[in-house]
């Protein structure tokens, strides 16, 4: 009981001296702020977003091309009926405000399944590599070092066209090829821990591999994994952006860099539909942006090694 | 006597780095081939899928394509087609690939290069300033500066250069590589070409400055707390003095190894400009054959593509060996 209490309070203390120090990151707090407020907005999704973007009912509902209604503030001369919503509609009139929210989930969702991919392989092939060694070791780390060369987003484009669009091909595309950098960072971390008394010692008792890898190498690592999924959410959500505007989107689920894709076709430019194009860029920057200032708060207060220089 | 030692070792560095490379482009072409065949289908039926060709032509087709033959026959009659460049015939401009693709490249080349040596002044100067000026106001403004345009999707940015130059100023032209029709004159018809180079150049630049300007500030900054400098500092060296006799000649050789590598993005980065402004290289292709399913196409571009970002890797490696004896062999 007092042990539980002791170890409760331990946490406690912990988990303040972490957040102290994180959060007196000025970046790292504008980042995690503007992440809750995403994460809100994708929470409460349809009950904020008037029209569901999916349905065919929601084309229509505003003149195509209809800047936002509040433009009349700026300049009065624009009739009413030309305008609609909180941020305009699109090439068939559709809400931009509610494409804007729906899309959120699909960019984040994306953006976390594939970052788990990735940093689930990157970490077990750099704790396995770094572990055995050997044959092993070498043939994994060929295998990244090749990887690591070849440009991704081409053979993610290939990839992604040839096995068609969907939701679930882009998560797998983009986490099976983006797993090369955590797995080198993690590798070369587990190398010089393993040579450390708790693993000679770990391993002097009778530990099998498998303990030794998940046990006590894996919670060593585990801030280097932390720092390192925020970057690769970072990514992964660009990459989801970026081949979805290639159209290379799942085209039933409306994503960031799907509008982005739509508003390219119907040359949204020449129109100087701005209200339909800097929504969802400014989106996408501001959640890439934000995993990046927190992966590296993170980084200076987990890996404090680098730290003031 | 040591002069040999050095050679071996630098021959034997070259050589690894060689027979790597060559295995990086080995793999590559294994990954192209097995895309083809590991797909459900046959490339056969994707081309009858696609309205290429007429379902009764199938056996034939089969039998030109070697379809009928063992995988790995299959395999090394892929092998030889890929070294001397051949990788088929294009479903959307009806003519080989390669032709197609060496049509466009000088475009992509003229547009990322011109990009890609202006980011890298600009990054470099951006990136001394900050260092120079580390953690005063001038040093956060040009951070974030180069953590915006590191994180800006390039083609967002593109139509926004595109709406605001092309469309509302009316500065730029707003599509395509030269003007329809195109000038006759020599020099008209350059700067023509040049007028339409700005906008998705400027694009480019902006997305790439940041990342060499931060890693310009990182390094220097690295330098700048070692030893070697406090001793210049000691010596009674002027600031200037090491941050351009010391600092900054160091600090290149991790910008060698950096702007190679980065090379792989800055293709992407081509796909999505030459999209925007319809910019007739290579990226502009691979997008209009995604549209399309032009396999073929795409796997001939994702081959160049990769043999040219493999091909700078192995000259950066090379180069580093030169330039940096301290590099391990």
């Amino acid at each position: 009981m007092l042990k539980r209490k002791g170890r409760f309070s331990a946490y406690l203390r912990r988990i303040r001296s972490f957040s102290s120090e994180f959060f007196s990151n000025r970046l790292g707090v504008f980042g995690f702020v503007v992440l809750v407020a995403f994460a809100a907005v994708v929470a409460v999704g349809p009950r904020i977003a008037p029209y569901n973007p999916l349905s065919l009912k929601s084309i229509g509902v505003g003149p195509p091309f209809a800047p936002p209604s509040w433009i009349r503030l700026i300049d009065p001369s624009v009739p009413e009926s030309d305008t609609f919503g909180l941020l305009g509609t699109d090439e068939i009139g559709r809400d931009i405000f509610s494409q804007v929210v729906y899309g959120s989930r699909i960019s984040l969702f994306v953006g976390f399944s594939a970052a788990l991919i990735s940093i689930t392989v990157g970490t077990i092939v750099g704790l396995v590599a770094g572990y055995f060694g050997g044959i092993l070791d070498q043939l994994l780390m060929r295998a990244t070092d090749i990887l690591l060369t070849i440009p991704t987003l081409p053979l993610m484009i290939v990839l992604a066209a040839i096995l068609g669009s969907s939701i679930f091909n882009l998560v797998v595309v983009i986490g099976a090829l983006g797993w090369q950098s955590t797995a080198r960072i993690i590798r070369s971390q587990v190398l010089s821990l393993k040579e450390s008394p708790f693993v000679e010692s770990s391993r002097a008792i009778g530990s099998s591999d498998f303990r030794i890898i998940f046990r006590i190498l894996l919670p060593n690592v585990a801030p280097l994994v932390y720092v390192n999924a925020a970057l690769t959410v970072a990514n992964v959500i660009f990459l989801e952006a970026g081949l979805s505007f290639l159209g290379l989107g799942d085209p039933n689920h409306i994503s960031w860099g799907l509008m982005l894709f739509y508003a390219n076709e119907y040359m949204a430019a020449m129109r100087g539909a701005w209200w339909y194009v800097v929504p969802p860029g400014l989106c996408i920057l501001l959640v890439v942006m934000s995993f990046i200032f927190v992966g590296h708060a993170l980084d200076d207060v987990l890996n404090p090694r680098l730290r003031r220089r | 006597m040591c002069e040999v030692a050095l050679a071996m070792g630098f021959r034997e560095y070259l050589a690894r780095r060689t027979v790597y490379t060559l295995a990086t482009v080995f793999a590559v072409i294994t990954i192209n081939f097995l895309i083809f065949r590991v797909m459900p289908g046959d490339p056969v039926s994707i081309l009858v899928a696609e309205n290429v060709i007429r379902p009764e032509m199938i056996q034939e087709v089969r039998r030109l394509y070697g379809l009928d033959l063992p995988l790995w026959e299959q395999y090394l009659l892929y092998l030889r087609n890929a070294v001397s460049g051949s990788f088929g015939f294009s479903f959307q401009y009806r003519r080989p690939v390669m032709e197609e693709i060496l049509d466009r490249l000088p475009n992509t080349i003229a547009l990322m290069g011109s990009a890609t040596v202006l980011a890298i002044v600009i990054g470099i100067l951006v990136g001394v300033v900050s260092a120079w000026k580390r953690g005063k106001r001038a040093d956060i403004t040009l951070l974030v500066g180069s953590l915006f345009f590191h994180s800006v999707p390039v083609y967002w940015l593109g139509i926004l250069i595109l709406m605001l130059f092309a469309y509302q100023l009316r500065l730029f032209p707003t599509a395509g590589t030269l003007s329809r029709p195109p000038p006759t004159e020599f020099i008209p018809l350059i700067t023509d070409y040049l007028n339409h180079l700005v906008l998705p150049m400027l694009t480019i630049t902006l997305v790439l400055y940041g990342t060499y300007a931060l890693i310009t500030r990182n390094t220097l900054i690295d330098i700048l707390t070692q030893e070697y400098v406090t001793i210049a500092r000691a010596k009674g060296l002027s600031k200037s003095e090491i941050m351009f006799r010391h600092a900054i000649r160091n600090a290149m050789l991790p910008l060698i190894t950096t702007i190679a590598v980065s090379l792989g993005y800055i293709v992407g980065g081509a796909v999505m400009t030459e999209t925007v402004f319809s910019w007739r290289g290579v990226g502009r292709m691979i997008f209009d054959s995604v549209t399309s399913r032009d396999y073929p196409m795409l796997q001939g571009a994702f081959f160049i593509i990769s043999f040219s970002v493999i091909l700078a890797n192995y000259v950066a490696d090379v180069l580093y060996g030169v330039i940096d004896p301290r590099v391990k062999y």
